[in-house]
């Protein structure tokens, strides 16, 4: 019993290293930096909205707010429509050659980020496509197709055969019963891979930064570099920043966990 | 139940066909960059051979990336997956159906951050003169802790970070792992007065044998995804200390000399390497 204790307490202790830097940035994003640049922590200030507002009211944030809404989800909706299908073929065919793209499309992942951004940096300048959105999406849907595809392929799987064979007899075309049975059934699974793919190129920073100088460049750039500003850096104003920045893939934590969840009661089974 | 139908080639074809156009040019192209001497300022390059990669193998500043990479690879794997099993049992063993629940949500946060977030959240945490981190020391010695500018300790700092954000998801990954085992044989070695640590090292973890490599294989990949954090919090600094092979190719490329060539066999080398050693050992794991 005592043993339970303590473990619970070890599992506590952990907790706490996950919350404590994540709610001391929360506060921190609402201090004056007088109160942040204390050599005591202080818990205990007058809130300040002043960093939000500065964050918020910047243009270069609005801009790369917009690119990265653009961007990544042009980069899911590529995912999206060429993943899922894909997903199915090779999750109702399985044979020597889909198991070979399987394995073709897990390895993508195996490519260095550098490996893809450098001469994608070259390509790009020489065409016109440096530093432009659709430059980005290109890029970014290596990764999310590739992604959607691998996590879509148990999803379909996990779709009971006899369900299609049903629908098949009552004159379902192939097409149809992709459409109008296997989709319905795996969406759940499916929008847990899609949403997977977004935080994915939501938090893309090395090949951000190597494709766009600019125009096109998305939130985590222009928050790293809120670290450049003046002499000093701006602790208020990057912390604020990092909340802001953390939202969109926090929102999306039910989502995520459902979809680990199914993944691996499926795999119970 | 085989049914000829277009369905694959209609639904497989476009797919394979873009990602491996998507895949292939860049990574030509990257070789053909490797071997020629094309730098940033300059439109025009030539072909040189081997010259960069011959370059390369004498390079100090080269074989000091390599060897960073290597540590970075080992340390944050094997911490990973240590992090990972300990929380897992624990929360396997020790909480209750709510209380895995509500840990599984805590810890699957530090994985959502985005990379550069993570970062800053640390990078202020470990400021030798306000973090919060450093406090403790501060308070008792009286003295400044600067671990992010000590060669001994920033690649330590960083790599925290890096299993911060892992160690956590993989725990929550090797709890519905466990909760997916079949009870029986735990029910036995209970029934047998065997202690928790006692059937976990002998019964479930071997049992979760494959898993837990593929688990650590793919930590290995996402560890080669280094450079975010590293950029943010040292810039592979102090000196060199925790440059690594993505690190200094980005700085050779776009930082110092704008030798784009250069930083393209660097890019090369680690694309080689890490395709020939994940391709071997992922279809030796999976067969």
């Amino acid at each position: 019993m005592t043993s339970k204790i303590i473990g619970k307490c070890v599992l506590w202790f952990f907790a706490l290293v996950v919350l404590v830097p994540l709610l001391w940035t929360l506060l921190n994003a609402f201090k004056i930096t007088a109160d942040l640049l204390t050599p005591v922590p202080k818990v205990f200030f007058v809130p300040t909205l002043d960093n939000m507002a500065y964050v918020l009211g910047r243009e270069s944030v609005f801009t790369a707010l917009v690119n990265s809404l653009i961007i990544c989800l042009s980069a899911v909706g590529l995912g999206l429509i060429m993943g899922l299908p894909g997903a199915y073929a090779i999750a109702r065919h399985p044979n020597r050659i889909t198991q070979e793209i399987q394995f073709f499309v897990l390895s993508l992942r195996f490519l260095p980020p550098v490996a893809v951004a450098i001469p994608l940096m070259v390509i790009w300048l020489n065409i016109g496509l440096y530093d432009s959105r659709l430059g980005m999406i290109v890029a970014y849907s290596l990764i999310t197709v590739s992604i959607t595809m691998w996590l879509a392929i148990p999803a379909f799987q996990a779709v009971p055969i006899t369900v299609e064979e049903a629908a098949r007899v009552d004159g379902y075309g192939p097409y149809a019963i992709f459409f109008r049975v296997a989709l319905p059934i795996a969406m759940k699974s499916l929008l847990g891979a899609l949403a997977f793919s977004f935080v994915l190129v939501w938090n893309e920073f090395l090949i951000a930064l190597m494709l766009t100088t600019s125009e096109a460049k998305t939130l985590p750039i222009v928050a790293s570099e809120m670290s450049q500003l003046g002499m000093n850096v701006p602790w208020g104003i990057l912390n604020a920043a990092v909340v802001l920045l953390s939202l969109p893939p926090l929102l999306l934590l039910g989502l995520l966990s459902g979809f680990l969840n199914r993944a691996f009661a499926q795999k119970a089974r | 139940m085989k049914m000829r139908s277009s369905l694959p080639f209609t639904f497989l074809g476009p797919t394979v066909l873009f990602l491996a156009v998507l895949a292939f040019v860049p990574t030509f192209y990257a070789i053909g960059l490797a071997f020629s001497d094309k730098t940033l300022f300059e439109p025009t390059s030539s072909w040189i051979g081997f010259e960069n990669f011959a370059k390369l193998f004498g390079d100090r500043r080269f074989q000091n990336s390599v060897l960073v990479s290597l540590k970075w690879e080992l340390a944050t794997v094997s911490a990973t997956m240590l992090l990972a099993i300990g929380l897992g049992v624990l929360m396997f063993e020790a909480a209750s159906r709510k209380q895995r629940t509500f840990f599984c949500l805590v810890f699957l946060v530090p994985v959502l951050l985005p990379r550069v977030c993570a970062a800053f959240v640390w990078k202020f945490a470990f400021h030798p003169l306000y973090g919060i981190i450093t406090y403790p020391y501060r308070a008792i010695t009286g003295k400044p802790l600067d671990v992010l500018s000590d060669p001994m300790s920033a690649l330590a700092a960083v790599g925290f970070v890096d299993i911060w954000q892992w160690g956590f998801f993989f725990s929550v990954i090797v709890l519905k792992l466990l909760e997916s085992l079949p009870p029986q044989p735990i029910e036995a070695a209970r029934l047998d007065n065997a202690r928790p640590w006692q059937i976990h090292l002998y019964v479930t973890l071997p049992m979760l044998k494959a898993s837990l490599i593929s688990l650590a294989l793919v930590k290995a990949i996402e560890s080669l995804r280094s450079f975010d954090l590293i950029y943010v919090m040292t810039r592979g600094g102090p000196g060199i200390s925790t440059e690594t092979l993505d690190m200094y190719a980005f700085s050779q490329g776009f930082i110092e000399s704008g030798n784009i060539s250069y930083a393209s066999a660097i890019a090369v080398v680690m694309l080689i390497a890490t395709i020939v050693v994940f391709t071997f050992i992922w279809k030796r794991v999976n067969r």
